[in-house]
C-alpha cells in the first residue's frame, strides 16, 4: 500500500463512526489551481447539515495515478465516492466518465 | 477644501470574498459564489462552535456574521456544509496571494493589511497594466481567479484612506466587486453615509461619542469645527475629520515598527477553572510559552503582566471583569523566573474567582546578550538552570512541541498539549496534510 492511500484509509477509519441515519460519502476533487487531487468525507445526518473533513491532498497530478490509488480505496472500503471538477474527463483504462454531471455549485 | 496640496496617487485595497469559506470551496472543487458554506471552528474553547468565516450564499440565506455567530446560530439546513478550518492552508494562499501582487507593484508599494487584505500602492505602476485604474483593478481580480479560483474585491483610492473606504462601502457591495473613491467625489461617497459605524475606524464607543456632540452622519462629522472636535477628543478627532474628507498623509513605504514591542499571549480556557491548582497549571504553561518565544527572538524581559478574565457568572457577582497587574522584574528569559513572578501576581490578586481567559505579556524588551549571575546561588547551578531551557527549546524545534512537555501539563488543567497544533487559535491543518 503505498504512502497516499494508507493516509486516507487511517483517516476514512477513523472518521466512518456508523452512526446510524448519517450517510457516509468520499468526495474527490481535482483542484486545478494547486495540482492536486482532495480527498474528503462527507457526512450528513438525516435533515441535518453536511459536514465535510478533509482526509488527503494527493500531489501526483495523473490521472493514472488516481485511477490506481481510487482501485486500491475500492478495496477498502465500500462508501459512495463523489468526483466533483472532472467534468468531461475520463479514466485512463476504460475511457469511462468520471463524473457524469456538473454539479449546480461547481 | 483645497485639496491640491494634498498627496495624490492611485492605491488599491484589495481583499478576498469571504477568504476561509472561499479557499474551502475552491479546495472542494465548488464555485466560492454559488456554495453554501461556513467554516466553523470546534477548538474545545469555542463552547460548541465558532464561525470563523461563511460564504457570500450562507451570509444572504442564514445572515451569520463571522467571529461572532455561534454554533447554535447556525441552522440545520440540510443544503448547508460546514467544513474544519485549516489556518495554515490559509497562511499559504495569503503568500500566494501576495506574491500575484507583486507582479504588479514593487516589494515596497506592498503592505499587507490583515490575512485577506493588502495596500497596493499603484501610483507608479499602474499605467503599466492598464488605461484606467478600474482596467488594472480588474486584471488583478482576473488574475487571481485564474490562478486561485479565489474572488477579490478591490477598493480604489488617491489615497489609502479613500480605497480601505472605497472598499468597505462600495466594493463589497457592487457586482464588479470594484468600488472607487477620489477626492472629488468625496461629497457624493463619504458625506452621504448615515451611520457612522459603518466607516473604517469608527466603532459603537466612537459613534456614542460623536452622538453626544450632536454628530450623526458623516456629513455633519465633515462640517464640524475641526478645533472643537480635537479639543474634546484629541487626535483622534482631528483623525476623523480628516478621515470625513477623506485625506491620509501617510506614506506606505516608510514602514514603522512598533516603538515598544511586546510579546505574550493569552487563551480562551475550554470551561470554567475552579480550583487554585488548575488555573496555576495553566499559567505556567501559558509563562512557558511565553519565555520560549522570548528566547527564540533573543530576547529578554524586563516587565510582565499577567491578565485574569473571570467567566461571565463569576464578573457579574464580583463587579469586574478580571484583574491585571504589571510588575517590574530583572531583565530575564527563564521559565523559572517569569513563572515564580507570574503565580506571585496571581495569588496577590486572586480571591477565589472562577476564571475563564488567561494572558500573559512581557514588555520592556532588551537584547538576550547575557545571564546577570546573583550572589545568592552558586554561579554553576543558575548557568545550568539557563541552559536546560535552551536545551529544551532545542529538542521541540527538532522533534514538536509534545515530543516533549512537563508532567504538570498532564494535569487536568493543562491546555498546552491540545493546543501544541492549533494556529491563531484555530486548528492549523496540518493534520490533514
Amino acid at each position: 500500500m503505498n504512502r497516499d492511500l494508507k493516509v486516507i484509509t487511517e483517516r476514512l477509519d477513523a472518521g466512518f463512526q456508523r452512526r446510524p441515519q448519517v450517510r457516509y460519502q468520499v468526495m474527490i476533487t481535482n483542484d486545478p489551481y494547486d495540482k492536486t487531487y482532495n480527498f474528503f468525507l462527507n457526512y450528513q445526518h438525516r435533515d441535518r447539515r453536511l459536514r465535510s473533513k478533509p482526509l488527503h491532498s494527493v500531489h501526483d497530478y495523473r490521472l493514472e495515478y488516481l485511477e490506481q490509488l481510487i482501485k486500491g480505496l475500492r478495496d477498502h472500503t465500500k462508501l459512495t465516492f463523489e468526483f466533483v471538477g472532472f467534468t468531461g474527463e475520463r479514466w485512463p483504462s476504460n475511457q469511462r466518465l468520471i463524473q457524469s454531471r456538473r454539479l449546480n455549485d461547481e | 477644501m483645497d485639496y491640491s496640496k494634498e498627496p495624490h496617487g492611485v492605491y488599491f485595497l484589495i481583499d478576498n470574498k469571504s477568504f476561509y469559506a472561499s479557499v474551502e470551496a475552491v479546495a472542494r472543487g465548488l464555485n466560492p459564489l454559488k456554495v453554501t458554506l461556513v467554516v466553523m471552528s470546534e477548538a474545545s474553547n469555542t463552547n460548541g462552535g465558532l464561525v470563523l468565516a461563511t460564504s457570500p450564499e450562507a451570509k444572504k440565506r442564514y445572515h451569520l456574521q463571522a467571529n461572532v455567530s455561534r454554533q447554535r446560530n447556525v441552522p440545520d439546513d440540510p443544503q448547508l456544509m460546514v467544513v474544519p478550518p485549516r489556518m495554515n492552508l490559509y497562511i499559504k494562499r495569503n503568500l500566494q496571494i501576495n506574491d500575484i501582487f507583486r507582479r504588479y507593484v514593487a516589494n515596497e508599494d506592498l503592505l499587507p493589511y490583515s490575512i485577506d487584505e493588502s495596500i497596493l500602492n499603484l501610483t507608479h505602476s499602474w499605467k503599466l497594466f492598464g488605461k484606467t485604474p478600474r482596467e488594472v483593478a480588474v486584471r488583478i481580480q482576473k488574475t487571481v481567479r485564474r490562478e486561485l479560483g479565489l474572488y477579490t474585491t478591490v477598493g480604489i483610492g488617491d489615497n489609502p484612506v479613500q480605497a480601505k473606504l472605497a472598499l468597505d462601502l462600495y466594493a463589497k457591495h457592487n457586482p464588479d466587486l470594484i468600488g472607487e473613491i477620489h477626492y472629488e467625489t468625496v461629497p457624493d461617497t463619504i458625506w452621504t453615509v448615515e451611520k457612522l459605524t459603518d466607516i473604517w475606524g469608527i466603532a459603537d464607543r466612537t459613534a456614542a461619542h460623536l452622538n453626544r456632540l450632536g454628530i450623526h452622519n458623516m456629513y455633519e462629522l465633515a462640517h464640524v469645527n475641526p478645533y472643537e472636535l480635537s479639543a474634546e477628543m484629541g487626535l483622534i478627532g482631528q483623525q476623523l475629520f480628516a478621515l470625513a474628507w477623506g485625506i491620509d498623509r501617510s506614506k506606505l513605504h516608510n514602514r514603522r515598527g512598533p516603538k515598544n514591542a511586546s510579546l505574550g499571549n493569552s487563551q480562551v480556557l475550554p470551561r470554567d477553572y475552579v480550583t487554585q491548582q488548575d488555573i496555576e497549571t495553566v499559567i505556567k504553561e501559558v509563562g512557558e510559552q511565553v519565555a520560549a518565544r522570548l528566547r527564540h527572538h533573543h530576547k529578554q524581559a524586563g516587565c510582565i503582566s499577567l491578565g485574569i478574565g473571570f467567566s461571565y457568572a463569576a464578573s457579574e457577582a464580583d463587579g469586574r471583569g478580571g484583574f491585571h497587574q504589571e510588575m517590574r522584574i530583572a531583565p530575564t528569559d527563564q521559565n523559572a523566573v517569569i513563572v515564580a513572578d507570574l503565580l506571585r501576581l496571581f495569588r496577590r490578586n486572586w480571591e477565589g474567582q472562577i476564571v475563564r481567559n488567561v494572558a500573559v505579556y512581557t514588555t520592556r524588551l532588551s537584547p538576550a546578550t547575557g545571564l546577570q549571575l546573583n550572589f545568592f546561588e552558586p554561579a554553576a547551578a543558575q548557568i545550568k538552570r539557563a541552559k536546560t531551557d535552551h536545551v529544551v527549546d532545542e529538542i521541540r524545534d527538532r522533534f514538536g512541541f509534545t515530543k516533549l512537555v512537563y508532567a504538570s501539563s498532564l494535569l487536568k488543567g493543562g491546555t498546552a498539549i491540545e493546543r501544541a497544533s492549533l494556529v491563531g487559535g484555530h486548528n492549523g491543518g496540518n493534520a490533514y496534510e
